[in-house]
């Protein structure tokens, strides 16, 4: 094999597969990256076993073939060469060396053969369909923040994407929650979803996707079966294992007839948020929320920094209600609103609160308060 | 001091605790010299009452040489119930005044009154206050210490005990020092001590005159431990609701086992009794801890730390057991054993996150199976 690429192609294809390459690896073959020359294209692949990423660049392919080698110093030396420069990778077959060429730089890093490289094999998805990756985006970051990292409770390790139907529209949901809030967001059901069973998109997934999808614009593929999903856009292409679990019964925790209406200013009411949680203990973060007719005070204190009040003006009817919060899932919350309002539906202060945007109904959060 | 407001810490420190409860509540004991604990022949004295004391009876002492320096000694059984609810009256007195109180066991606590909340003139005013209160409420007396910092105040709750109470000020502290035995520092075991004196050093006076250098090299950090207080220099916070690092239960067998069966009864007991604890204070530790002591008083621990939180009864059952029979087999007898639960997830401070209810998820198996 033998092939001569950009460094600045090649940079961006390795920093995209290196990622899945966990640092520390028993099977030494797991830290390679797959290279594999054609025509005028290179692939780079790498996997976990779990999850793995493709991606195809432009490139000359002077001798068409295949080896892996290591995927972080690869990705290193790539990365320490100047702007602008061309990269000559060769590998002369079996047990040889990878030779990488640049300007008056030689590396020769040591290669394992293709053959050992584990292949995912997507099997048949029978389902796909198409999103934007504006959708996509709003679906993962308005939930991921809530995926619990409990390992108890696995099948909560990811997102879970469902077809629903949503005040009689066929809607496609994303849903994450680690029992202490939960997170709900959906767009419009894209044709050839319908049929498409409950799957839970692993963590570490949705955090790979997420970054190849800060590089793209145009729309990603998604296919999918009961086991696997694949995320195709432009020329990467990312397929991953699903959690195989169930995953509860969200719609149970979300209240219906909560009726204390609290609506703030999203700005206004984080900064405070904000502001007052500088006082409330590292561990606990709690913060109280005092609801009046037109007017919301945010306090906290702690025996060891003293305490802080802060009032909010609000538009609020119903009796006056107390109810603490964990101030960084509030923010958490917040961060995801976009519009200038945010809505409190609270029944009581040992009861699930629902929070939404007031403009925008696509996403839901529903936030279990502290006893402060 | 660097600017920062002097503290004002007070130590209230509960006379002869255990023993003045049972002399409160058995008039036949008033007067008499009295200890808290079994006369059996393996027991030893949890408490002394004052006129005990006299005689040299002291707490952990072997219940029989209690006895042979008092013959007159009448031992009452201990009643931790009782305790403990003596214990929360005086807390809920002294809560009353700060809410920055920090018990240290059930008969003494820290108070740090620098906010003063009650506007009494000072925190020796305020001692006094709750002094009274607690011999009014109770019908026990406390002692007290008063000074800026924890290590004075404790110092000097002792230094007019019993019923008493005493301030050491700013001014006065290396004075107070100076004269002390350094076997009464916060921090100097009888072991410290020993080495202490052979190094010449005796009193606070003579530990103040030590370079820093000399006490690191000889004892590390609790060097520079014991150079700040020979100063009277304790930064230490008075630190409320101190969550609980550990919970632990021995027992002291009444012979020496060498019998697996009996020993492994003991320690299953010992093992009820910490879950006891854990499940009432939904307390749950990763690391448990057995302490073998064998008839030679020989004491070795084995711990094993697990991945998760030890939450059912018969897990944390299973694994001391483990550890216990990692000592076999026996060469000797074994004259106690105990279990220690410790690692606790960082403990609430009367705030909780509550939990949605999700109800049970479920493994792809078990739903495929259901399904």
């Amino acid at each position: 094999m033998k092939l001569t690429i950009e460094r600045a192609a090649l940079l961006k294809a390795l920093n995209h597969v290196q990622s899945v390459v966990e640092k520390r690896n028993t099977i030494p073959i797991l830290s390679n990256v797959k290279i594999e020359a054609k025509g005028d294209r290179a692939s780079f692949n790498a996997t976990d076993m779990d999850l793995d990423i493709a991606e195809k660049v432009a490139a000359e392919a002077r001798r068409a073939g295949s080896t892996t080698a290591p995927a972080h110093t690869l990705y290193e030396i790539v990365r320490k060469l100047p702007e602008g420069s061309q990269v000559e990778l060769e590998h002369g077959g079996g047990d040889g060396q990878l030779t990488l060429r640049s300007g008056r730089s030689k590396f020769a890093l040591p290669a394992l053969p293709v053959e050992d490289f584990p292949a995912m094999s997507g099997g048949e998805m029978p389902h796909s369909f198409t999103l934007s990756s504006d959708e996509l985006k709003t679906l993962i970051d308005r939930t991921r923040f809530a995926i619990s990292s409990e390992e108890t409770r696995y099948y909560l390790n990811g997102i879970y994407l469902h077809g629903a139907e949503s005040s009689g529209v066929r809607v496609l949901r994303a849903v994450a929650t680690d029992g202490h809030r939960l997170a709900r967001v959906e767009v419009p059901l894209p044709q050839g979803a319908a049929g498409m069973p409950g799957v839970i998109v692993p963590r570490k997934t949705v955090n790979e996707l997420r970054k190849l999808l800060d590089e793209t614009e145009g729309d990603v593929a998604v296919a999918l079966s009961e086991t696997k999903i694949r995320f195709a856009f432009g020329d990467a292409e990312l397929t991953s294992k699903l959690i195989d679990g169930t995953f509860p019964d969200y719609e149970r925790v979300i209240p219906r007839d909560n009726d204390k209406i609290l609506e703030v200013d999203r700005v206004q009411f984080s900064q405070a948020v904000d502001r007052v949680s500088a006082i409330s203990t590292e561990r606990s973060r709690a913060i109280k929320m005092s609801v009046e007719k037109g007017a919301l005070t945010l306090s906290a204190s702690s025996p060891e920094q003293g305490s802080a009040v802060e009032e909010l003006e609000a538009t609020y009817e119903s009796t006056p209600i107390e109810i603490g919060f964990n101030s960084r899932y509030l923010l958490d919350i917040m961060a995801q609103i976009e519009g200038d309002a945010a809505r409190f539906a609270m029944a009581d202060a040992a009861s699930p609160t629902v929070v939404r945007e007031v403009a925008d109904g696509s996403a839901l959060y529903v936030l279990m308060p502290m006893r402060v | 001091m660097s600017g920062a407001a002097i503290r004002k810490i007070i130590h209230v420190d509960m006379d002869a605790f255990y023993a003045s409860v049972e002399q409160r509540d058995d008039p036949g004991l008033r007067g008499r010299p009295v200890a808290v604990g079994h006369a059996a022949r393996r027991g030893v004295v949890a408490a002394a009452s004052y006129e005990a004391r006299a005689f040299g009876v002291r707490s952990a002492m072997p219940s029989v040489t209690a006895r042979r320096l008092c013959p007159d000694l009448v031992f009452a059984p201990p009643r931790f119930g009782v305790y403990r609810d003596v214990s929360r009256q005086v807390r809920a007195i002294l809560e009353q005044y700060t809410p920055l109180v920090e018990p240290l066991s059930l008969d003494e606590a820290y108070l740090d009154v620098t906010a003063n909340l009650r506007a009494l003139p000072s925190a020796s005013a305020t001692a006094t206050e709750i002094r009274a209160r607690i011999r009014a409420e109770t019908g026990l007396t406390a002692s007290a210490g008063i000074s800026y910092n924890k290590f004075l105040a404790k110092l000097a709750s002792d230094h007019r005990k019993p019923n008493g109470q005493f301030v050491v000020t700013p001014d006065r502290a290396r004075d107070f020092l100076a004269t002390l035995p350094v076997a009464k520092f916060h921090g100097v075991g009888p072991v410290t001590a020993a080495r202490l004196n052979r190094l010449g050093i005796t009193t606070g006076a003579e530990l103040a005159r030590q370079p820093l250098e000399l006490l690191e090299r000889e004892f590390g950090k609790m060097g520079r431990w014991f150079f700040a207080i020979a100063r009277g220099e304790d930064g230490r916070e008075v630190l409320p609701d101190r969550p609980r690092k550990s919970s632990g239960a021995e027992t002291t067998f009444a012979e020496d086992l060498t019998d697996p069966a009996r020993i492994e009864a003991g320690l299953a007991a010992m093992a009820d009794e910490v879950w006891g604890w854990c499940a009432r204070s939904e307390s749950l530790g990763r690391t448990a801890t057995v302490k073998i002591k064998y008839a030679d008083f020989r004491l070795v621990t084995r711990s094993r730390t697990l991945a998760t939180p030890i939450d059912s009864r018969a897990l944390l059952g299973a694994t001391a057991l483990d550890l216990l029979r990692s000592v076999y087999p026996l060469r000797t007898g074994i004259r106690l054993v105990g279990v220690t639960l410790s690692g606790f997830a960082s403990g609430d401070t009367g705030t909780a996150q509550l939990d949605l209810d999700l109800g049970g998820g479920a493994d792809g198996e078990a739903a495929r199976a259901a399904g």
